[in-house]
C-alpha cells in the first residue's frame, strides 16, 4: 500500500468489512440460534400470526390473513367443560406464524416437544388448524410447547371458533398490524429497560419472549408510556375504547392523537357515527358550555379499533 | 512494492519509490486539488490513545448494573425490626429500612441508591430472597425484576466451564475482541502512513501547476 | 429532464445530471423539513388537524425520515457524486445518461415509496420501514445505478491518484450496496425475533455510520481544499479517517440495544467500538480545520466555507455525544428519550446538512457557470438553519433530561409529558424556522440557474462573490 497504490488497499478494504460483519453478524447468530422460546414467546407468535408488518396477504395492513385467539372453557369436539384455555385458531389459508413452518427457531427442548408432542408437523395450513399451549418436560426442566390442538384434540378451526363465540375471540393478530400501521411504536415503546425502567413498567423482557414475532417493534423514542405489560396495568376495555377515541376524555394532558377514524363508518349497533356533530358536542363540553362529554360510541365487532383494542389489552 | 525495514519509524519504503512518489505527488493535479504530507500532529495522537484507554475504561458496568437480589438482602433483614414496624405508612417504612441499612454501610451502598424499591416490591420478593439465601445459593447470581427474583441472565456469556455466566460481568469475550480489533487497525493504520515518503518531505505544489 | 431521457450520451451537456440531482435535493429538502415541521406542531398541539388517517402523527413521522434520508440527504450525495468524482479524475463522468436516469426513476421511486408508506404499507422496521420489495427497488434501481457510476468514473479517471474524497466516495457505495442487502434480510426471509430486532439497528447504524457520516465528510474533504485554494493539511490524517470508518464505525450496531435483551459480550463490544468512533472523528475534524491555516477570513466571507466549517464543528459535539451516551454508564439515563432525537438530528440535521447544503451551493454555480443570485439570501438561510436547528437541539436535549429523570425516579407518565410541553413547542418553532429557511433557498437556486449573473471562463464561483 504505498503511495497512489490500490490493489492492497482494495483488499484490507474487504477484509475488515468482512471482519467486522463476521464479528458483528455471524457471531452473535451463533447465540441467537440457541435461545429457547419461553412461554410468553410461544403465546406472542402464535397470536400474531405470519407477519406483523407488510405482507403479501395483507399489503394495505389491514388486518387480513391473521389467526384468531379465543378463550375456550368447553372442548368442542366433544362438549364437555374444561380448564380455559386461550386457544390460537388459524382458519383455512390463514399464514401461519414463522415457529410452525420452522419449528427450528423454537431453540432446543422448545421444538423437540411440539413436533414430537405437539405435532405441530402436521398442521396443514391449507386446512386450518388450532394451536395452544402446552406444559411438557425435557431433560428434567418444566419447558412450555406448542400443541396442534387438531391433530390431538381433533379440534377443527370453524368449531373452537363457534364454541368460543365473538365475546371471546381477540383479533389480536390484527391489532398488531394496526399497532404497526398507525405507528403507535413512534412513541409507545415495547420494551422495559433491564436496569432502571422496571419500577413503574414491568418486567423487562427475556431472550426467548420473540421468537417467531417480527417486526419487535421495540421503539426508540419513547415520549408515552411503555406498553409492554399495559394490560396488566390497566384491563379496561372502556378505558381504552375512551382514550382511542380521544385520548383527552380520559387524560386531559394527554398529546396522543385521535384515533376516532378507526371506528369507521357504523358503531357496534351498526347506527352510522356522526363524527362532525361528535367534535361540535366535544367541543362544547372543552370550552364548558356541556357538563358532560358526548358518549364515545361502541366500535363494530369488525372495527379497526376493536382490532387494535384486543392487542392493547393483550399485552400482559 | 520495495520494503525497507532499518529505519521503520523514518518510511518502510524504499528510496526509489519514495522517489517515484515524491514526483507523482508533485506533478499531479486531482481537479484542481492538492494535498500535504504533514504528520499526525502530536495532539491528536496523544488523542486517539486517550479515546482508546477511555473506550474501554468508561465501558465497563460500574453505572447501568441491572439491580442483583444481594443488594436487597440486608433491606429484607431489617423489614421485621421495631423501626420499621413503628412506621406510619410504607414510604415511612422504606425510608426507615434505608436509613438502617445506610447506617451499616457496605458494599453494596451505591447499588442500592441506584435501585430504588418500593414496600409493595419489597414484601413480594422477602420470602424468595429468604428462600434462596437458606438455599445457600449466591444471592449475587439473582436478579430481582420488579417483583420476582430470577436466575440472572447475561446472555451468551459461557464461563470456561461451559457453565453461564451469572454475575455481571466487567470482562467478556466482547472487550477481548475489541482489544485484537484496535491492535489490528492500529497496526494497518501505521504501516499504511509509514509506507508514505516521511513526513519531513514537503511536496511543492507550485512545481506541477 | 424528460428530453434528455433518450438523448445519445454524448449529446448531454457535462453536469446534467448533478443538476437535477442538486435541485430534487433542495426540493425533498423542502417537503422533507415542512413534514418535519408539520409533525412537530401534531405533537406539541395534539388536536391540531385530527379526525383523518393520513394526517395522524403516526402515519407522518416516518415519511419526514424518510424524505430527508432518502429525498434530501442522499440525493445530494449523488449530486456530489455526480460532479466532484469527475473532477478529481480530471474526466467526465461515466455515463450522464445513466445518471440522468437515475435521477428520474429516484424521483419517481421515492414518490412512489413515500405515497405507499404514507397510506400505511410499513414494514414497522425504523429506518427501514419500506416494505421489501420497495427495499428491492432502492437497491436495484437507485443504489446501484449511482454506485455503477461513481466506480465507472473512478476506474476511467485520468489521473493516477484518487484523491481522499473519492475513497469515501467508492467505499459509501459499495457499503450501502451491502448495508441495504444485509440490513433488509429480516423481510426478504421473514426472520424474526431477536435477530430481526438487532438486524433492524444493525441496519439503522450502518446505513448512517457507513454511508452519511463517510460521504459527508467526503465532501468536507473537497470543498475546503477546493475554495480556499489550500492543500488538504495531511494525507496522512485522511489515512487514519478513512480506516477507522470502516474499522470502527461498522461495529458498534448493538449499542442501540445496550437494555433490550442480547448476548452481552455483544454489547461489551459495541460499547467500545461505539467510543472509538471518535478516531474517524478527530482525525477528520483535526484534518479540516488545520486545512483551513491562514484562510479562516473565507469562514466569515465565504457561504460555502461558511456551512462547510460549521458542519465540521457540528462533528465535534455529534461525536462526543454519540461515543459516550452509548456507554453502560449513560445510557441507562438517556436511552429512548428526546436527548435521542436531539442527537440524530444533529447528525442529520446538523452535522451532515451542512456539509451537503455547501456542495449543493458550490455545485450548482460550478456547473450552471452562474452566480449566486442573492449572497444575502444564502446568509438568510444559513442562519435559518442554524438558529431553527439550536433551537431543536437544545429543546430537545433538555426534554430529553427531564425524561431521563422521570424514568429513573419513577415519575407518573403524565408529569413527564406536562414538563416536556414548552420543549415540544420551542422544537415546532425551531424546526418551522428551518424549513422557512430551505423555502428562501429553493427560490435562491432556482432564480440562480434562471437569472444569475454568467461566471466568466476560468474563473471560480467564490471570487466573484463579491463583485457586481
Amino acid at each position: 500500500m504505498a503511495f497512489r497504490e490500490y490493489k492492497i488497499g482494495a483488499r484490507l478494504f474487504g477484509l475488515a468489512l468482512g471482519g467486522s460483519m463476521m464479528i458483528t453478524l455471524y457471531m452473535p447468530s451463533l447465540n441467537i440460534v440457541e435461545v429457547a422460546s419461553t412461554e410468553t414467546g410461544l403465546r406472542k407468535g402464535l397470536s400474531y400470526g405470519r407477519v406483523g408488518g407488510f405482507s403479501v396477504e395483507d399489503p394495505f395492513l389491514q388486518g387480513e390473513g391473521k389467526p384468531k385467539t379465543v378463550m375456550l372453557s368447553q372442548d368442542p369436539s366433544t362438549g364437555q367443560a374444561i380448564e380455559p384455555v386461550y386457544a390460537y385458531v388459524y382458519e383455512a389459508g390463514t399464514p401461519f406464524t414463522s415457529s410452525i413452518r420452522h419449528p427450528r427457531i423454537l431453540g432446543a427442548g422448545v421444538k423437540d416437544l411440539s413436533l414430537e408432542q405437539g405435532r405441530i408437523g402436521e398442521a396443514n395450513q391449507a386446512s386450518g388448524a388450532v394451536f395452544v399451549v402446552a406444559e411438557g418436560s425435557w431433560n428434567g426442566e418444566s419447558v412450555s410447547y406448542i400443541e396442534n390442538a387438531t391433530a390431538t384434540r381433533n379440534w377443527s378451526p370453524d368449531a373452537v371458533l363457534s364454541a368460543a363465540g365473538d365475546a371471546n375471540t381477540r383479533y389480536i393478530g390484527s391489532g398488531k398490524i394496526m399497532f404497526v400501521r398507525e405507528g403507535c411504536w413512534w412513541c409507545h415503546t415495547l420494551l422495559p429497560e433491564e436496569t432502571q425502567d422496571w419500577q413503574v413498567f414491568g418486567v423487562p423482557p427475556r431472550l426467548g419472549d420473540y421468537n417467531s414475532e417480527s417486526p419487535t417493534a421495540f421503539g426508540s423514542d419513547r415520549k408515552a408510556p411503555d406498553l409492554l405489560h399495559v394490560g396488566s396495568r390497566n384491563s379496561s376495555r372502556e378505558w381504552m375504547m375512551m382514550h382511542f377515541f380521544n385520548p383527552r376524555l380520559v387524560q386531559p394532558h394527554s398529546i396522543m392523537p385521535r384515533y376516532d377514524y378507526l371506528w369507521g363508518d357504523n358503531d357496534a349497533a351498526g347506527n352510522r357515527i356522526d363524527f362532525v356533530q361528535w367534535r361540535n358536542e366535544y367541543n362544547a363540553y372543552v370550552s364548558g358550555a356541556r357538563v358532560y362529554p358526548p358518549e364515545v360510541p361502541e366500535p363494530a365487532a369488525d372495527s379497526e379499533a376493536r382490532y387494535l383494542i384486543d392487542f392493547v389489552l393483550s399485552l400482559k | 512494492m520495495a520494503w525497507k525495514f532499518d529505519k521503520i519509524l523514518h518510511s518502510l519504503t524504499d528510496d526509489a519509490q519514495n522517489q517515484k512518489a515524491r514526483q507523482l505527488w508533485e506533478a499531479e493535479s486531482l481537479g484542481g486539488i492538492t494535498e500535504d504530507n504533514n504528520r499526525l500532529p502530536q495532539a491528536v495522537v496523544w488523542l486517539l490513545g486517550l479515546t482508546i484507554i477511555t473506550a474501554f475504561l468508561i465501558t465497563f458496568p460500574l453505572w447501568g448494573q441491572r439491580p442483583s437480589a444481594a443488594i436487597y438482602q440486608a433491606y429484607v433483614a431489617e423489614m421485621d425490626s421495631p423501626e420499621v414496624a413503628a412506621a406510619s405508612d410504607d414510604q415511612a417504612r422504606v425510608q426507615a429500612i434505608v436509613n438502617k441499612v445506610k447506617a451499616q454501610g457496605g458494599q453494596y451502598e451505591a447499588l442500592q441508591e441506584r435501585h430504588p424499591v418500593e414496600m409493595d416490591d419489597l414484601r413480594m420478593i422477602k420470602d424468595q430472597v429468604i428462600e434462596l439465601q437458606n438455599a445457600g445459593v449466591d444471592l449475587e447470581e439473582y436478579t430481582v425484576v420488579g417483583n420476582r427474583v430470577v436466575l440472572a441472565n447475561f446472555e451468551g456469556n459461557i464461563k470456561a466451564d461451559g457453565t453461564k455466566q451469572r454475575k455481571q460481568p466487567w470482562w467478556d469475550k466482547g472487550y477481548t475482541i475489541d482489544i485484537f480489533y484496535v491492535i489490528y487497525f492500529c497496526v494497518a493504520v501505521l504501516i499504511a502512513i509509514k509506507r508514505l515518503p516521511n513526513f519531513a518531505w514537503q511536496p511543492d505544489h507550485h512545481k506541477g501547476h | 429532464m424528460l428530453k434528455y431521457l433518450f438523448a445519445r450520451n454524448e449529446d448531454i451537456p457535462h453536469g446534467t445530471s448533478a443538476v437535477y440531482f442538486g435541485i430534487s435535493s433542495i426540493m425533498w429538502f423542502v417537503i422533507g423539513t415542512g413534514l418535519g415541521s408539520f409533525n412537530a406542531a401534531k405533537l406539541a398541539f395534539p388536536d391540531f388537524v385530527t379526525g383523518s388517517e393520513l394526517f395522524s402523527f403516526g402515519h407522518m413521522r416516518q415519511v419526514h425520515v424518510m424524505a430527508v434520508i432518502f429525498g434530501w440527504i442522499s440525493m445530494a450525495f449523488a449530486m456530489a457524486m455526480m460532479y466532484i468524482t469527475p473532477a478529481l479524475g480530471n474526466t467526465r463522468l461515466w455515463s450522464e445518461k445513466l445518471g440522468v436516469w437515475n435521477c428520474f426513476l429516484w424521483n419517481f421511486g421515492l414518490s412512489l415509496a413515500l405515497t405507499l408508506l404514507w397510506a400505511g404499507m410499513s414494514s414497522g422496521r425504523e429506518y427501514s420501514d419500506f416494505p421489501w420489495f420497495i427495499d428491492l427497488v432502492i437497491l436495484f434501481g437507485i443504489v446501484a445505478p449511482l454506485g455503477l457510476n461513481v466506480w465507472m468514473t473512478v476506474l476511467k479517471r485520468r489521473t493516477q491518484g484518487i484523491y481522499t474524497t473519492n475513497w469515501f466516495f467508492l467505499a459509501g457505495t459499495f457499503m450501502v450496496f451491502i448495508v441495504l442487502l444485509v440490513g433488509n434480510t429480516p423481510e426478504y426471509f421473514q426472520l424474526t425475533g431477536l435477530t430481526e430486532a438487532y438486524l433492524t439497528w444493525w441496519f439503522a447504524h450502518n446505513v448512517l455510520g457507513l454511508w452519511i457520516t463517510p460521504v459527508a465528510a467526503a465532501i468536507a474533504y473537497y470543498t475546503i481544499p477546493k475554495i480556499t485554494g489550500n492543500p488538504l493539511y495531511s494525507h496522512r490524517i485522511g489515512h487514519l479517517h478513512f480506516w477507522s470508518v470502516v474499522v470502527f464505525y461498522s461495529t458498534p450496531a448493538a449499542h442501540h440495544l445496550m437494555s433490550a435483551p442480547l448476548p452481552e459480550w455483544l454489547k461489551s463490544f459495541a460499547s467500545v467500538e461505539g467510543v472509538l468512533i471518535l478516531v474517524p472523528a478527530i482525525a477528520f475534524v483535526s484534518n479540516l480545520l488545520l486545512t483551513m491555516t491562514g484562510k479562516w477570513h473565507y469562514f466569515v466571507d465565504n457561504v460555502e466555507t461558511k456551512f462547510t466549517i460549521t458542519g465540521v464543528l457540528l462533528a465535534i459535539p455529534l461525536n462526543m455525544q454519540g461515543g459516550f451516551q452509548q456507554t453502560r454508564a449513560i445510557n441507562w439515563y438517556i436511552h429512548g428519550t428526546g436527548w435521542i432525537v436531539a442527537h440524530a438530528h444533529l447528525a442529520l440535521l446538523g452535522f451532515s446538512t451542512f456539509l451537503e447544503g455547501a456542495a449543493v451551493y458550490y455545485g450548482l454555480q460550478t456547473i450552471l457557470r452562474r452566480k449566486l443570485y442573492s449572497l444575502a439570501l444564502a446568509n438568510f438561510h444559513f442562519w435559518f438553519l442554524l438558529i431553527g436547528f439550536s433551537i431543536y437541539w437544545i429543546s430537545m436535549t433538555i426534554a430529553g433530561l427531564i425524561q431521563g429523570a422521570g424514568k429513573i425516579y419513577e415519575v407518573p407518565y403524565i408529569d413527564v409529558v406536562i414538563a416536556e410541553h414548552p420543549y415540544m413547542i420551542a422544537r415546532w418553532v425551531g424546526g418551522t424556522m428551518v424549513f422557512t429557511g430551505n423555502c428562501v433557498w429553493l427560490y435562491n437556486m432556482w432564480m440562480t440557474a434562471r437569472a444569475g449573473t454568467v461566471i466568466p471562463a476560468g474563473r471560480l464561483p467564490h471570487e466573484l462573490a463579491y463583485e457586481r
